[in-house]
């Protein structure tokens, strides 16, 4: 079981290593041909900005899986240095549930957005669908809410450890 | 209000800000109607709407591939044949390359873990006392947050809608003074310890040179390129992570294809932490704007103080209670909404407030409770903590002294762009 789920971690890493390697590549491969054609005066290629600006959103948001896969998302963390070891557990389990609320609640919303976008037939990318572009948002917060809640398990096993060795 | 102390204490708990800001913006939103809890993704998804956010994660690319290079090195040996022969040279060896280096890496950290490692041993070798070389490597990893083309300066640019050439421009005397201010207590404190480091050889100059020929070129290009009009700053971002990504792994081949992928990761969680705080923060400002809160804001301000000089100096205390407990990123996107209509009320300029914000917010790394770069000397340099905010100490006074001339003397960030 553990080595599946090893596998699943290592897949899940390499799958967004590799997003966010093709996301940079066309950005930097479509920006700097954008210049070169401009400074050549052949003008420029039609949609490629917008291609690049929702380029910046999936890398944000893939980035985003990233960082809670890693569980380093920016945070303040003041009042933790002050708490023992099982506070300590016990607070980050339950920080740890909320956020995975709010991602939850942030994908449900999202895919909320991309129902209306695919029901309003909103195109993108002069004239592709808009919603297959917007469903990073309720996917990713998904995988992310996913990732926090197994973050809330760790801690919560962190917890019941000392008492099973009492017992 | 209840909600906002709940919001509060789990932030202080150590919660995701995104998190924390979006389900302020969503609950917000549901109260009033559930249906409109949309609002939040739909300003997620308004990330794509704004092409200078490029410049983000391809200036970071940049920054960290240059960091794993031997890039650090290079430019550590060559400001070293420049400014070796000086009393305390090392030490102003040491400001000025942490400058260069952090308005590249835009003061994440990397420049301690970067730099530190070369700085610092060789500082203790020099003969500067150990608690002013354990400051000055600490105070160094937030230098250079004033030069283009810092992230923060971007960043600020974006939330406050104002011209990121100009305030790369404005940046850069109040960071001269900066660096002006700890050169000169690098003489002081080395007043005694005689022996330079180098004799000054045109030999070793031109060796320096030669050997980061392939690096000099960078500020040329970036500030080159768009104050030359050939290129958009986002359009630089692209251009400068080409140029160093070609240099530091097919011509000098310091990184090996396998590790791309390991520092494009660590690039990219930072600035996944960035955008999400960002997109959040959207709907944040959005529904606070709609409360019509920045103008009670400006009554409530406008009512304690009645000056432009009032007002900074108030602005000044908030922000360096501020910087002390938020990092610069999330301060940028949360708060500046908030006081650039009170601040506009007293007339002061959009872009010079733009520089005092990220001045103060500067020595936030240095300030406990949460100053980054004390957390991260301490682990780098293997430091109990308070050490280290103890030799920091003369560094953030001297830079709170350059803040508050940076703050009442506008012109010093504005006569550049007259």
């Amino acid at each position: 079981m553990s080595g599946l789920l090893e596998s699943a971690e290592k897949l899940g890493r390499g799958l967004e290593n590799l997003a966010l390697g093709l996301l940079l590549l066309g950005m930097i491969g479509l920006a700097t041909t954008q210049i070169v054609l401009r400074e050549f005066g052949l003008g420029t290629l039609a949609s490629a900005d917008e291609a690049v600006r929702l380029m910046v959103l999936w890398i944000a948001m893939i980035a985003g899986i990233a960082a809670a896969r890693e569980d380093r998302h920016i945070t303040i963390n003041v009042l933790s240095r002050f708490m023992g070891p099982r506070l300590r557990a016990a607070s980050s389990a339950f920080i740890h549930l909320f956020t995975a609320l709010v991602c939850i609640a942030l994908a449900w919303f999202g895919w909320r957005m991309v129902q209306l976008a695919a029901e309003g037939g909103d195109t993108l990318l002069g004239g592709a669908a808009a919603w297959p572009l917007q469903a990073i948002i309720p996917v990713a917060f998904l995988l992310m809410g996913w990732r926090y809640l197994l973050w809330t398990g760790r801690q919560l096993a962190v917890l019941r450890k000392p008492a099973v060795a009492k017992g | 209000m209840l909600l906002g102390l709940v919001l509060l204490v789990l932030a202080l708990l150590g919660a995701p800000l995104f998190a924390v800001i979006a389900a302020g913006a969503l609950l917000s939103f549901v109260m009033i109607d559930p249906e409109l809890g949309i609002a939040v993704p739909i300003e997620f998804f308004s990330l794509a709407e704004m092409p200078i956010l490029l410049a983000i994660p391809l200036f970071t690319l940049a920054g960290y591939i240059l960091s794993e290079s031997q890039a650090p090195g290079r430019l550590v040996r060559l400001t070293t044949a420049l400014l070796g022969w000086l009393p305390g040279g090392l030490a102003i060896v040491c400001i000025a390359a942490c400058a260069f280096f952090t308005a590249f890496t835009g003061a994440s950290g990397v420049t301690i873990i970067a730099l530190g490692a070369i700085l610092y041993p060789a500082l203790q070798q020099s003969g500067s006392p150990d608690r002013y070389n354990l400051g000055l490597v600490t105070a160094g990893g937030s230098l250079g947050l004033l030069f283009a083309p810092s992230l923060p300066l971007i960043l600020y640019g974006v939330v406050a809608e104002e011209s990121i050439d100009e305030l790369f421009i404005a940046g850069i005397l109040p960071g001269m003074l900066m660096l002006l201010a700890l050169s000169a207590h690098a003489l002081w404190v080395n007043r005694a310890n005689r022996v330079p480091l180098a004799h000054f050889s045109g030999r070793a100059v031109l060796m320096a040179l030669r050997e980061s020929v392939w690096e000099l070129p960078l500020p040329v290009v970036v500030l080159g390129g768009i104050y030359s009009g050939y290129f958009a700053v986002s359009e630089a971002a692209a251009i400068t992570v080409l140029y160093v990504g070609l240099v530091e792994v097919l011509i000098r081949r310091e990184i090996p294809l396998a590790r791309l992928p390991g520092i494009l990761r660590e690039s990219m969680v930072l600035v996944g932490g960035i955008l999400l705080i960002l997109g959040a923060s959207l709907a944040s400002t959005n529904f606070i704007i709609d409360m019509e809160v920045p103008q009670k804001l400006v009554a409530i301000v406008t009512d304690v103080v009645d000056s432009r000089t009032g007002f900074l100096l108030m602005l000044l205390l908030f922000l360096l209670v501020l910087g002390a407990f938020l990092d610069i990123f999330s301060a940028l996107v949360l708060v500046v909404p908030l006081i650039l209509p009170v601040a506009a009320e007293f007339g002061v300029d959009p872009v010079h407030l733009g520089i005092v914000f990220l001045a103060a917010m500067q020595l936030g790394y240095l300030t406990p409770p949460v100053g980054l770069n004390l957390f991260i000397a301490s682990y780098r340099f293997n430091q109990p903590i308070i050490s280290v905010y103890l030799a920091t100490f003369p560094f953030l006074m001297i830079l709170l002294f350059t803040v508050v001339i940076i703050t009442f003397w506008p012109d010093l960030s504005l006569m550049l762009l007259r």
